[in-house]
Order: C-alpha cells, then structure tokens, then sequence
C-alpha cells in the first residue's frame, strides 16, 4: 500500500506491505540504515528513532502507521553536506559539524563496534532536549530501554552527563 | 520461480556440497585462541617503541566515531547492492531427529522466490534446533519468510539430550557416536596423598558456570555478490583472510576468487572467523539466483547456532595447611559445548597448588556447539577457583587477599598479581571489610570479594602495505580488521608516530581481504600482531622516503630524522666540528633544518614510496595479569543483588591508546557483570529447545544495571604491545560471587547468582528475615 | 509475520465493525478462529505487543484494525479518574495527579518497560497484552494455550511462571497496569457492537481453567475505550521486585489500596502481579489490616496471609518469598512507615 513517511524534514514516498515495520521499511526501501535491526522485539533499542519528541523502537510500529509523524532518525542530526559527502573511508564526518551528543559519544568514548551507537545517540538526544542537566540516574533511567553488547555503557555515561548545548525540543 | 535459477533438484543432485551433518567445531569455525609469547622479549633493533612517544600512551578519540555515532558507517547488515535478494535459512525445529520426508514444491513457486537449496535429504539426522537443512532467496525479506514456512517437513523425532545431567546418566539414550561423554586423561602434578595429608583444612563442593551465548549485536551473516566465478562477499566477520579461506574451501573455488570486506562489523566475541554455513549458503543461492544475496541471520538463530561459551562443572576437593599455603587440588570436572563439541577450562586457575589431579569430561548434548568467547576457558577457572579460594581462606581465619597473595606464582612482567591486589584494594576500600555475613541490621547486605585473571594476548603473523604520495598522505593498508576495540585509531597513532604526524593525517584502510594478510582478531592478538607491523612497516616507508630524499638533498641518509611534522636535517658530524668548514665561516655551530612533511613527500616526484612489511619479533609480549574487586549489596528479603562498584588493576604491555583501552576494561567488566548475574541460555529440558532466544529473556545489563568502574591501567613500555580484550572479562564475576558471598554469608557455587538460587541458599543457611 | 489486511478505523464504531466477525465471510469459521486464539481481525494501538506476537506467528490475523483514534485523555471524574485506553504509558505516569492521588497506578506506569515501550504502549494495550510466557512465545512449542495437548511449563522452566492457580495454564498476568486498577476497585468501559458497558476490573479477566486461549472476558469484536477509577483510599502504594533493574518483568509486584480512619486501616484492598494468571487479589492479607495501625509486624503478619495458598511449581518456590517482600513493602510504604 502507498506509504508518506516525513522522515528528517523530507518526505518520501513508497509502497510497501502493510506488514513492514517502520525500522525495515527505512532500512531496506531509502536506505536510512542507521537504525539497526538487532532484537527486532522491542527489547534492544538499536532501531530506536524520535516521533515527534519521543523515543520509538521503529522495530515495533508498522511503516503504514508512522504516517503524518514527524520521525527522526540518527541521520538526520548531521546533515550530510552534500558537497564533501560524508563517507569517506578515512574520517567521514567531519568532527565540528557532529550533534552535541555525538561529539560528545566521540570524546568520552561511548562507543565500540557501534551498532547500539545509533539508537544510544537518539535516546541521549531525546533525554536532553527534555532534560538538559540530568542526573545520573535519570540519565541511566531514560537510556533504559538501550543495550550494549561491548560494554560501552561507562562512555555513554559519561557522554550523556557532558553533552552540552542541545536544544530543548 | 526464476528461470535462471536452478530448482531444489540442484542441491540434492550435489551430494559434495550437502551440508555436513558430522559435528565438527574446528571446520565449522575456526577459531583463534589464546597465544602466548615470551613476556619480555629483547627490543627490536631497528624499529623500538620510542622512549618518550608523543601520541603512544595517549587519549585519542576513535578515527571511526564520527561515522559511527553519526549513522553513516556501513556495516554487512547495511551493504544494500543493485538487485540484491534477500535470504532465509531453513532451520531444524527440533533437537534431534530424522527426516521422513521434505516437499519443497509450494516454496519453490512462491512469490518472489529466485533460488532454492536444501542440503538434507531423507534419512539424514539433525542433533540440535536450528541445525541448517536448506536456504532460499526471495525478492523482499517478507517473501522469503513466507516461502520458508511453504516447505514441508516430516520428521521422526528422536530422544534428545537437554542437559549434562541427561547425557550422563548410564541410561542416556546414545544420542553421539562412540559416546555421549568423552573423558580426557587425567593431567597430575605432585603427591596428591601427601597433600591432602598435609592439609588442615579441607573444603569439598561442586561448582557450576551456565552457557552464555555471544549476542553479537549484528547478528552473524553476509551479502554475496558473483561477477561470473569471482565472489565478493561483504561478511560480519573478525577475519577477512579466514573467511576469504573458508569461502574458497566451502565453495571449491581459489582464493583468488575471492574478496571478503569487512569494513564494520557490530561485534563478534570469538564467534565470527569464517563464512560459516550461513555464508556458504548465502554464495550458494546467490549464484543459483544469479543476484546478490543478502542473508542476515535473525536473534533467534544468532542464539541457537553461532556458539555459545560452555557450561563448566568441577567436583572439588582441596587442601590448607594450618600456615595458608594450599597444599593439594583435586577435582572432576565436565561440561558441554553442545553436539559434540569441547568443553575444556584451565584449572585450577593462577594459584600454586603443589599437588593437584585434574580430570575433565566433554559432555555432548543436543544443543548449538560451542565457539571461543571472550577469553575462553578463564571464566569458568577463575570462578571455580576463585570461590574455592575464599572458601579455604574462611576456613583458616585469613584475609582472602592476603591468602590469595601467599598462594601466588613466582612473580615476573607477566606475573604482578602480588603488586596489584594492593592497589585495588586500596581503591575499594578493602580495609573495610568486614568478614562473610555482613553483621548490619536490615535486609540490604554489603560486601566486598575480589579475585584475579590472566591471560596471553601475543600475536604475530601481521603484513602491511605503505604508500607515501609526493601530496604527503599516507595510506596504510592492512587485512586486519576492527571489531569494536579500537583497532583502526591505535594503528594510525603508530604509524603517526612513527611518520612525526597527526593521526587525521594517516589514511588506514583495513577489513578487506585484498589488503596484505593479518591474522584474524580473536584471543586478544590483534594489537600484538598488528602494531609491531604498523611500527616495521611505518618504520620503512620512512627510510625509503629518507633515502629518496638524501640525494636530492644532497645529504646522507643518517642525517636526515623525523620530527613534529617535518622531516630534520642534521648538521653532518663534519659541519658541526669546531674547526669544520661552516664553522669556521660562521664561527657558530650549524643548526639543523626542518622541512614541512608536505615539502619533504614533494622531493617524491610521482612515485611514490611503496614498501612491505609485517610483524616482527621484538615489539610485542605474551602474558598479562590483573585482578579486580567487587562491591555490591544484596536485598536478602529478595535475592536481588546489585553490584555497586567493580575495581579493575590491569596490564597489557605498551598501552597504545590510554582511551579505548581503558573502554576495552569497561567492556570486559559489564560482561563479566553479566556473567556473574543475568545471562543464561536456557534450554526446556524435555526439548531442548531454547526458551529464550530473544534479549528479553535472555538478560543482559542496562544503563541501569551497570556499576561504578574504576580502572587502573598500568603500562609496561619495555614489554611491547600485548592485547587486552579478554583479561578484563576474567575476573569479575568471580570476584561479585565473593562480594555476594562476603555480604550475605551463604556460599554461590553456581552462576549466573539468581535470586531463586540466592533465596534458596539463603533458606538454607536460616531463613531470610 | 504473515501478510494481513489493514484497515484505519476512524473511530469506535468503524473498528467495532471491522473487528467483528460478522463483517467477514463465514461467520463460524471466525467464531472458532476467535475461540481458539486466533481471531482473524485484531486491534492494533501502540503495536508493541502485537508485532511481537505476529512476528512469532503466534498470532497470524488476516486483519488489523487500527484503532489509534481512541481516547487518550486522562482527567478527574465524578471524583475519580478517567484513563482513556489510547493514553500512552508515560503519560499516565508523568501525570501530575495520578501521581499524587494514585500512586499505585503511577508506579506501576512508570515500572513498565522502557521509556521506548512507555512512549509507544498504551493503558489498552498494556491490560490486552498477552503473556510473555516462554512456551507461549516460542513457536516450537504447542502449548495449550496455543491449542496443543500440554503445558510445558509443568515438567519444564517455570522460574518465572505463576504460583497460584492450579493450571491448567500456567502463566503470570503480564499486565503490570491491571494490578493498581484492581487495587483501586476501578472498572474498565468496554465498545462493543451492542454499545458500551463498565466491567469491575477484578471480574475482567479470567483463569485459564475458564479462558484457556485468552485471559479476560473481552470478545474478539470489543475493545476497552476507557478505564475508570473511583476515588482512592487515603494511602496506597505498589512496589515491584524486579531481577534487572534496567528493562525487566516483575517477578512479583504489589499494590494496595487503603482506607483509613486515622491511624487505623478501615478497609484494604491487596492485589499481586505476576504470581498467577491474572491479578491476584488476596482478600485474607485484606482482613489482616482491616482495623489495625500498621506496623512492620502488621504488614508481615498481611504478606504471610497472601502467600498462604500458593502452590509454587518445581522451580518457582522462590517466588512466594518475592512477593511476600513485595506486598508488605508496599504495605509499608503506602502507610508511609
């Protein structure tokens, strides 16, 4: 069935299955890969995007059923300047143009192989732009529903207590 | 149905290719364990680590973050390619049994299907769930699943082995062949007689480890992509090199043939070295559909059948004499990998018993087989002996540190637990300690235990390849690849060091198979074979480009070094004689000069330097050691334990990135942290299917779980480059079984320490309020 | 997760319709279908659990209906609390006043899941939820609920399974919600196509030995549009036992309800979750408090009476100990001792 999706400010148009999640229909229809299918349960947290304001598993809601929803993924933190690209093999992003939180995941080493990173960051986001100076516990309590198979959870830690400058959303 | 695609006929007419049903741990997936080294081998003569480096030793942030946090670093599980289908496996559902019959017919016309496989035949036996009997590729994911669920199975189901406790009975079924249990030989040490007889105390248990299972975030799995006999696979994999082999050896094809990138993978653990049956499958269908073939593995199957580390038991009894010193060790011991696989642990683990009889029993169960974990083998030791200790330190009134330190091997680089336990005592407040039950009213319980790990962590076998452009980028080229542990950003702070750059200035390019051969990355080799290649490799391109530049400047080569930055020349020990030509011109002594990096790679013209190099012996050690304590509080009305505080003293030679080394600590910890308490793969024991293959059931720590972690890094530079991976997930979980034990006065013999097995221990011991 | 229809309903009488079984062809087979858990039109809100159980092809609908265009208020009525069923689960517990006056429920909000599930789920969708039993969820096995010949759990890993009731199903009660509501003596205001009707929440839902494929009275063709509390006793509580304190299940939780004259406990209502298959009011551990001050002593001589009749499975016994703790906790806490 024919599916709008406003997914980081741009909206794309597809038909899918109405059986698709909104996590798969990113994944394997525009190429947002930044939500990662982990548990694909609801238990993980990898495929966590913001609907207007709130954290999401995009594993557990229907592609059919995120229309007219203001969705954002990791991605659209750092929008890609589309003059240099983003990706090279290297370095890609390049460090100043990172969202607070991301720099701030960089600097307090909140990440290892990165395949929770995505949704950490999100969840990160969304707690700040409601609380900006949490403690540690609300931080522990907000990332929740998030896990890390590295370990990386003392950097995230740190990276949520330290990132400053996000705005109230 | 594809007309292009061969139909299931295809598989069963190609009996050579038919999966192989005969357990086989080693050829399924190879594995890479523990390498040991000398522990301070003599320095390299011509490349050592540099006495006072400028980035070696430092916080730098990972190369690869920006990409990571950002969405933008593209893993297998991400590789989209133009036409790609997508691939299901088709699984056994039970745990042991024989096919009666297979129909194929309805999948093999259903929607969207391009390709079908099954590698089972009637007749043929399965001995675990999830056991691997076919595959198809489909246009979309939902396509494949429907087809999947269209075969027909009928099967004879044959009594299956749940447990250890199952297999071992005399009236087991015979469900392996020759047998369900393979006792190894007893391994003997000293007069066990002489030292039970010496003994004054003797303390008698049996302990337990359950199976964890790697949970790899990315599951296991690959896209595959034919250009006529040539593949390309893009793998979640910790070994490019190793599965470009076992691609070539399961498909028949050269090596040359194949290319297998890796640029990220979301974790491995030691259960990722080789294509496995899912990537040979995956090539299989994607060559039949002539399409690139997608085939990512869903949690379920990432439980069921791509490792797990074994469940350990030990049946012990050992010996104290009245000074603290142990006096004799002897223990049975079993476990089960699953259909027929290993099970073995060191043990004891790191004390001296003088006199000790070791024998252990491979039990085989109808379960997914067992691969190397983070450290193998060292948890299950240290956690049966680790508690052991405490216990034969109760028994003899004596601290459990100080105990622990009398009962030490001779001390050496490798060997530092006397120096350590101190310091991390010292950090978690030790003398605090009150001996086991805490004596505080009210339910909540405090203590503190602690124990120790060690672990090998030498590599070698690494080859690299240098270029330096006459633009002054620096390209390093290597087949290793980075799991997560930071391996890209500690390579380009070698060779920046060893180039007098800025790591943003080194271009690493890893994680391809067409790169020059690296070993693959597990027992914590990667740093120990890598970073001396780095060194070697760097090391040369730096004297080709000085002997390049040496005519052009009119200098000999020995005066020309690197600096911050630049390349100096020195004054020649000629100029700089008192009575020397310039000298007497100027009467001032000459100074060096630096040239710009930039300047100096532009003497290269267009060709640029090209060099070769590999590992070598003198820039890497084998053998680290650590120890941690642990503090936590026990609700005794519950049985619900939360761990406050992990203290962690840990060495690994040279420390090349202060920060994600320090990360590599924290990892291993939270995982022995789940060890310790949370994770259990649990198998119904009437079934022995899986419960809970899922991360719900399956527990794993969250941000809310996780403890205080305070690491002290202690660096040994003269050592060289050892890996720290695996050390740091030894010790913990012993270490909160002593906590736990030391808090609530009751002994844990058994993790993960449940409530229901803490409550139950607790009844036992007098009720709980 | 098998292919299925989907329809958008745009309000209650559409979604009535279209889950009702009539409005498909063969109104037998439907019927059956329905009886035996497998209904072929179902409710989707916040989709957290059906996905799930779809996913798992424990459910394999030919329809969803979204029925996404309930009422999420939450608000003061006649003196008490009106929750509509699509108010989402951070909101209720967030609410300023639930918080205030019904601290059980908001606890209880709170406990749930994640913030993700929090975010997505709703106050419906957590009381519809189906158990999280593992043999339930798990294909591979035919469990009874599921139409097969056994219970697994009997002979099998029932650590975290009921204990109470006497099967022939064992799960626990997965809602977390229900639980508070019950403590509370409120009522669920349920849509069907004969209109509305208010069910007492501790008559919703139903022991397997009665419901064996569902757990409450709900017909396939109704759903819960709102739930309604009177207003509180003066002190409540709820506490919850959790073995993870990240993302985790209750292995007992409690909420009690008390009204007071004084100092002096008039009436009590004492509900556990998580040991049965549904809430499990426990009316002697009422009795206990009826007309004492609470003490500690008090409040254990209550969590004993509750525990009395539990039957614990070969590996749950540890349980009884849980919620022991759990209901005198809350007692203790809701007294504010």
């Amino acid at each position: 069935m024919p599916v709008t999706l406003t997914i980081n400010g741009q909206r794309h148009q597809l038909r899918v299955e109405p059986r698709v999640t909104l996590l798969d229909a990113m994944r394997t229809r525009l190429d947002i890969t930044g939500p990662k299918r982990v548990c694909d349960r609801g238990a993980c947290g990898a495929c966590t995007v913001i609907i207007d304001g709130r954290t999401y598993y995009s594993c557990s809601m229907l592609a059919v059923e995120a229309q007219g929803r203001n969705i954002r993924t990791v991605e659209g933190l750092t929008p890609i300047d589309s003059a240099t690209g983003a990706t090279s093999r290297a370095g890609g992003v390049a460090q100043g143009k990172l969202h607070p939180v991301q720099q701030a995941f960089c600097d307090h080493d909140g990440l290892m192989c990165g395949f929770c990173t995505p949704g950490f960051v999100m969840s990160t986001v969304a707690l700040l732009e409601k609380n900006p100076n949490p403690t540690a516990e609300q931080a522990k309590r907000a990332l929740d529903g998030n896990l890390c198979r590295c370990g990386t959870n003392i950097g995230v830690l740190k990276a949520a207590l330290s990132a400053k400058g996000v705005v109230r959303g | 149905m594809d007309s292009r695609a061969p139909g299931p006929g295809a598989g069963r007419r190609a009996p050579e290719n038919a999966h192989d049903r005969i357990p086989d741990p080693g050829s399924r997936s190879p594995q890479v364990a523990e390498v040991q080294a000398p522990a301070r081998p003599p320095q390299h003569p011509k490349y050592p680590w540099p006495e006072k480096p400028r980035l070696i030793g430092t916080r730098i942030s990972r190369l690869d973050g920006p990409l990571k946090v950002s969405g933008r670093a593209k893993y297998s599980y991400d590789i989209a390619r133009p036409g790609m289908l997508y691939g299901r496996i088709l699984r056994s559902p039970h745990a042991h049994a024989r096919l009666k019959s297979i129909d194929a017919a309805a999948a093999e016309k259903a929607p969207g299907v391009k390709a079908l496989l099954i590698t089972i035949k009637p007749g043929d036996k399965i001995l675990y769930p999830g056991e691997e009997i076919g595959a198809l590729a489909a246009a979309t994911e939902q396509q494949a699943a429907d087809a999947l669920r269209l075969i027909k199975l009928e099967w004879d189901v044959l009594p299956a082995l749940a447990t250890v406790e199952q297999a071992m009975r005399p009236e087991a079924p015979q469900v392996f062949t020759p047998a369900n249990t393979r006792r190894g030989t007893a391994q003997e040490d000293g007069d066990l007689a002489a030292g039970f007889t010496a003994a004054a105390h003797i303390v008698e248990g049996t302990y337990s480890t359950q199976v964890q299972t790697h949970t790899s975030l990315e599951t296991h799995g690959s896209v595959c992509e034919w250009n006529g006999d040539n593949l390309t696979a893009w793998v979640s994999t910790q070994a490019v090199h190793g599965t470009r082999e076992g691609f070539a050896a399961g498909l028949k094809i050269p090596q040359a043939n194949v290319r297998v990138i890796t640029e990220f993978m979301g974790g491995g653990f030691g259960s990722k070295f080789g294509p496995d049956i899912q990537g040979l499958l995956c090539a299989r269908v994607a060559k039949a559909a002539n399409a690139p073939v997608k085939m990512m593995l869903d949690r379920k199957e990432e439980h069921l059948v791509t490792g797990n580390r074994p469940s350990a038991f030990a049946r012990v009894r050992a010996g104290v004499a009245a000074d603290g010193k142990l006096t004799a060790f002897d223990a049975q011991t079993w476990g089960t990998g699953g259909a027929g696989a290993g099970s073995d642990y060191p043990l004891p683990y790191i004390y001296t018993f003088p006199n000790r009889r070791r024998t252990h029993t491979d039990v085989y169960i109808n379960a997914g087989q067992q691969r190397a974990m983070r450290a193998p083998g060292h948890p299950q030791g240290c956690f049966v002996t680790e508690v052991l200790m405490d216990e034969l330190a109760d028994r003899i009134r004596m601290d459990p540190m100080e105990f622990r330190i009398r009962n030490l091997p001779a001390p050496g680089p490798n060997a530092m637990w006397a120096k350590y336990f101190p310091m991390g005592a010292e950090r978690i407040n030790w003398k605090s300690r009150h001996v086991t039950g805490d004596p505080a009213p009210g339910p909540i319980k405090r203590g503190l235990g602690c124990s120790a790990n060690r672990w090998g962590g030498a590599g070698q076998g690494a080859r690299a390849h240098c270029e330096i452009t006459a633009d002054g980028s620096v390209v390093m080229r290597c087949g290793t690849q980075d799991i997560g542990t930071g391996n890209r950003t500690i390579m380009a702070m070698v060779v920046a060091e060893t180039l007098g750059l800025e790591v943003s200035q080194v271009t690493i390019e890893i994680g391809d198979s067409n790169h020059p051969f690296a070993p693959g990355s597990g027992g914590s080799t990667t740093a120990a074979a890598v970073m001396p290649a780095m060194r070697v490799t760097a090391g040369k391109a730096r004297d080709a480009l000085f002997e390049r530049m040496a005519p052009q400047l009119g200098v000999p080569i020995e005066q020309i070094s690197i600096g911050v930055g630049t390349v100096v020349v020195s004054p020649s020990t000629r100029d700089s004689l008192p009575d020397g030509p310039a000298a007497a011109r100027s009467g001032q002594p000459p100074a060096s000069r630096s040239i710009s990096w930039r300047d100096a790679c532009r003497l290269l013209g267009t060709v640029p330097v090209s060099v070769d190099g590999q590992w070598e012996r003198g820039l890497s050690a084998g053998g680290t050691s650590g120890v941690q304590f642990a503090e936590v509080e026990v609700d005794i009305e519950t049985g619900i334990t939360k761990v406050k505080k992990i203290v962690c003293v840990q060495d690994c030679g040279l420390i090349v990135d202060l920060k994600t080394a320090e990360t590599q600590c924290y990892g291993g910890i939270i995982s022995g942290l789940n060890y310790a308490v949370f994770e259990e793969r649990i198998l119904d024991r009437n079934t022995a299917n899986m419960v809970n293959p899922n991360m719900e059931w399956y527990h794993m720590a969250g941000p809310s779980d996780i403890p205080e972690i305070d690491v002290v890094l202690v660096d040994q530079p003269e050592r060289g480059v050892i890996g720290i991976g695996e050390p740091p997930a030894v010790a913990t979980a012993a270490a909160v079984a002593n906590a736990i034990r030391n808090a609530t006065g009751v002994t844990l013999r058994s993790i993960p320490i449940t409530p229901d097995k803490l409550l139950a221990e607790l009844q036992r011991a007098g009720g709980t309020n | 997760m098998k292919a299925f229809a989907y329809v958008n309903a745009a309000n209650e009488k559409e979604a009535i319709a279209a889950l009702s079984p009539s409005a498909r062809a063969g109104q037998r087979d439907a019927l059956t279908a329905a009886r035996s858990g497998q209904p072929s039109s179902v409710p989707i809100s916040g989709g957290m659990d059906l996905l799930g159980l779809m996913k798992d092809y424990i459910v394999s609908p030919d329809r969803v209906v979204s029925i996404k265009g309930l009422d999420q208020s939450i608000a003061g009525a006649d003196g008490g609390l009106r929750v509509g069923a699509a108010a989402k689960l951070a909101d209720l517990a967030e609410h300023a006043q639930v918080r205030k006056l019904y601290p059980a429920l908001a606890t209880a909000a709170d406990s749930v899941g994640t913030p993700q599930i929090r975010n997505m789920g709703t106050v419906g969708g957590n009381i519809m939820q189906r158990p999280r039993c593992w043999y339930f969820r798990n294909e591979e096995f035919n469990c009874l609920k599921k139409g097969g010949s056994r219970c697994f759990a009997v002979e099998g890993e029932n650590q975290f399974h009921a204990i109470f009731g006497d099967g022939p199903c064992h799960i626990v009660h997965p809602s977390s919600l229900a639980v508070p509501v019950i403590a509370y003596g409120g009522r669920f205001r349920v849509a069907g196509p004969n209109g509305s009707r208010d069910i007492d929440a501790g008559e919703f839902f139903q022991m397997p030995n009665t419901n064996l494929y569902g757990e409450s009275v709900l017909q396939p063709n109704e759903i819960i549009t709102h739930v309604i509390l009177p207003a509180p006793g003066q002190r409540s509580a709820g506490y919850e036992v959790r073995f993870k304190q990240s993302h985790d299940w209750p292995l007992a939780m409690a909420s009690v309800n008390l009204v007071m004259s004084g100092p002096t406990v008039k009436s009590a209502r004492i509900v556990m979750g998580a040991v049965a298959p549904v809430p499990w009011r426990v009316p002697a551990a009422e009795r206990v408090l009826a007309g004492k001050t609470i003490t500690e002593a008090v409040a254990v001589e209550a969590a004993t009476a509750a525990l009395a009749g539990a039957k614990p499975m070969s590996g749950n016994a540890y349980k009884i100990q849980i919620a022991k703790t759990a209901v005198k906790r809350a007692i203790l806490k809701a007294a504010g001792a």
